[in-house]
């Protein structure tokens, strides 16, 4: 009986194992400031309380949110092939400078080889290999990109944040916009959140804005330099649309970037504030309802 | 596989337990004292879902099925091109490299503040520099209405962005002038232009951002502006023989060859034009070279050139590439740009020309996976709602 219970149990443990290598994960990329504990997944201080749900098997991809997106790519890629090989796939969350680090990897590395990960990490993020084989670029299902700043944002172009952090230089909207090709996102959707509620900043910041990044940013507007975009009570500022229809004024977007939600009521705006609020607040719901 | 001998396994248990001897009974509880029950008890139900409940639930899993077939659909549209065969119309901010980054902004007068009553208008020639390369800067005072707004540039200084701790840069001093020499096509314009040609100066050796910060006074009032270029001093390639075309494996590919000197990832893109001098496609290389000769091919995907029909022959132009180093700031070492047209193609059709769509192990893994989310939230959407039909899917209706 006894030897009988065993066999049971080393037989349940095998299922589950093959079975826990097929899931869906929830990363979420953080951007300027950091503040998560880098290599550990669990750590979600720069969004809120880890027990807020924001969807399936949520993952903090921490990164340190000042030094370059190069120099801090491999945070990226090692999470990406932590969660996102293999069987497991993931929905990605992104705020702020988050958009633009990953897309960075995405239009750099997306293409290449990468070893398939077992999804356990260690105490730098680096997770061990399955098989030893490898697969051409991660299984990523779609990315909401909260006031993604991919395009960057002007408070780098006047020097209202430190020059002594290197992430600033990046930031700076011709720099953002000629670092990698926005539009190479190897056919994943970037889901744009773009919050309207920022006064501080209306000087520097072209057209809405969420007090640090501009809707032309936010809203995924392609082109090599930035530009105003409002909402459409803004009568004399070209509307930001919805969608991934050419904006007021001709426009267009980058490829595979759609605006899922513009801030008409100016509701939301840049931060987080420890508790998953401003824009960030709207990703999560729809990570809640959507990364399942 | 493994669940089937699971149940197996268990199935086994089972019929053994069923042969073994019954544990001993406990002993029989005493009767009741209150009387036989003559009803059951009533098992508690779970509340019943509300009418707006329920029409919420579905409204939640109509979207999913939305997102999970536009997922799909759009993905199995998308990747009928390689990820290095892009059309033109796909990537609208990569057409033409080499023309100016302009910007028009306020007067920036503070570190909040700004005069929207002074616009200026900036160009700036490149953004990433490849080693000996020159940059041009421009900028101009103007009212909203596009009046000119007389402007003076006091100082401009360029020098390399250091991180904290490290020794400064040298400072090169840039004059600005609005003479319609150098950088400047017009004189009395009101524009003035500086170049720059970091090769040429105390930043010769400097691998990274350089920034130029240029003070001025416009309408009575002292405002300041950055312009930022990456400069890359060292040639980590340097391109080798005259360019060539081949067809092959369906596809029209022009090939460059590039003599390596420092090996590691590059990523390289040129321009296709049609015949009519109209942007076709964008073909972008990405893989890891090895020292010493490398062919590098941009390819115009077979696909592409049968559903667009460019006017042929197809001519590549602008080419630009970079080393790119992992986890480290600068990141890359740029090759020597080939501006204009570099070759002009003798394919006058598409004799050869495959279309077939791309294939490939990433395609194939991304549509199982996305045809399966897609039959999930169909399904479990028709089991929620059966009397309903399903919303219609992108491309097509998948069988259930």
């Amino acid at each position: 009986m006894k030897n009988a219970l065993q066999l049971a149990m080393a037989l349940c443990l095998m299922a589950a194992s093959s079975l826990a290598a097929a899931a869906n994960y929830t990363l979420w990329i953080n951007g300027r400031t950091g503040g998560g504990a880098i290599g550990n997944y669990n750590s979600f201080t720069y969004w809120g309380p880890g027990t807020t749900a924001a969807g399936v098997n949520k993952k903090s991809v921490n990164w340190d949110g000042r030094s370059s997106i190069a120099s801090q790519s491999g945070k990226i890629r090692d999470a990406l092939d932590c969660f996102c090989t293999g069987g497991n796939w993931c929905y990605i969350a992104t705020h702020s400078a988050g958009d633009l680090i990953l897309g960075y990897t995405l239009a750099n590395y997306g293409g290449s080889a990468r070893v398939k990960k077992n999804a356990t990490a260690n105490a730098s993020g680096v997770c061990g290999d399955t098989d030893g084989t490898s697969q051409t670029g991660w299984n990523i299902k779609w990315v909401r990109a909260a006031s993604g700043a991919g395009g960057g944002s002007e408070l780098s172009d006047v020097g209202s944040w430190a020059v002594s952090e290197a992430l600033v230089k990046d930031l700076k909207t011709t720099t953002a916009r000629a670092m990698y090709n926005h539009n190479t996102t190897r056919n994943v959707w970037f889901y744009m959140y773009a919050g309207a509620k920022g006064t501080a900043y209306s000087g520097i910041l072209p057209g809405q804005d969420d007090e640090a990044v501009a809707y032309h940013s936010t809203g995924g507007v392609a082109g090599a330099a930035g530009g105003s975009y409002c909402n459409p009570s803004d009568w004399l500022c070209n509307d930001l649309t919805l969608g991934t229809a050419a904006n007021e004024g001709g426009s267009a977007k980058w490829s595979y970037h759609s605006v899922s939600f513009r801030d008409d009521a100016e509701a939301y705006n840049h931060y987080a504030n420890g508790n998953w609020g401003g824009i960030v607040g709207v990703v999560r719901s729809a990570m809640v309802n959507s990364a399942l | 596989m493994l669940l089937a001998v699971l149940v197996a396994a268990v199935g086994w248990l089972a019929l053994r337990a069923s042969g073994e001897a019954a544990p001993a009974a406990a002993a029989p509880a005493p009767p009741s004292a209150q009387g036989p029950q003559v009803f059951g008890q009533v098992d508690s139900q779970p509340a019943q879902p509300s009418a707006a409940e329920r029409a919420g639930r579905r409204q939640q899993m109509i979207e999913h099925v939305q997102l999970t077939d536009h997922t799909y659909c759009s993905y199995l549209e998308g990747s009928k091109y390689p990820a290095g065969s892009r059309p033109m119309a796909q990537n609208p901010d990569q057409a033409y490299p080499n023309r100016p980054v302009t910007e028009m902004t306020p007067m920036r007068t503070g570190d909040r503040t700004s005069d929207p009553n002074i616009l200026l208008q900036t160009s700036q020639s490149r953004v990433f520099m490849a080693a000996n390369e020159s940059v041009a800067f421009s900028l101009r005072a103007v009212t909203p209405d596009g009046s000119l707004v007389p402007l003076v540039v006091t100082r401009a200084v360029a020098a390399g962005i250091m991180t904290t701790g490290a020794r400064p840069t040298t400072q090169v001093a840039l004059a600005f002038a609005d003479d319609g020499g150098g950088a400047d096509p017009v004189a009395g314009d009101g524009a003035y232009a500086a170049v720059l040609t970091p090769a040429q100066t105390g930043l010769a050796g400097f691998h990274g951002t350089i920034r130029t910060e240029v003070r001025y006074t416009a309408g009575g009032k002292n405002g300041s502006l950055i312009f930022d270029v990456v400069y890359s001093p060292k040639l980590p390639a340097v391109w080798a023989g005259p360019p060539r075309e081949v067809v092959e494996d369906g596809s029209l590919a022009f090939v460059l060859r590039a003599d390596v000197r420092t090996p590691g990832r590059y990523v390289v893109t040129g321009r296709i034009d049609d015949a009519r001098g109209r942007p076709f496609a964008l073909a972008t290389f990405n893989e890891v070279l090895g020292p010493g000769p490398n062919d590098i091919r941009l390819l115009v995907f077979g696909k592409l050139m049968h559903d667009g029909a460019p006017a042929l022959p197809l001519t590549l132009r602008d080419v630009d590439g970079y080393l790119l180093k992992e986890n480290t700031d600068p990141d890359r070492e740029l090759m020597p740009r080939l501006e204009g047209p570099v070759l002009k193609s003798r394919t006058q059709s598409l004799n050869g020309i495959s279309d077939d769509e791309a294939g490939g192990e990433e395609r194939a893994r991304y549509l199982a996976e996305f045809a399966k989310d897609r039959k999930l939230a169909r399904d479990s959407l028709a089991a929620f709602d059966p009397a309903q039909p399903l919303p219609p899917s992108e491309c097509g209706t998948p069988s259930r």
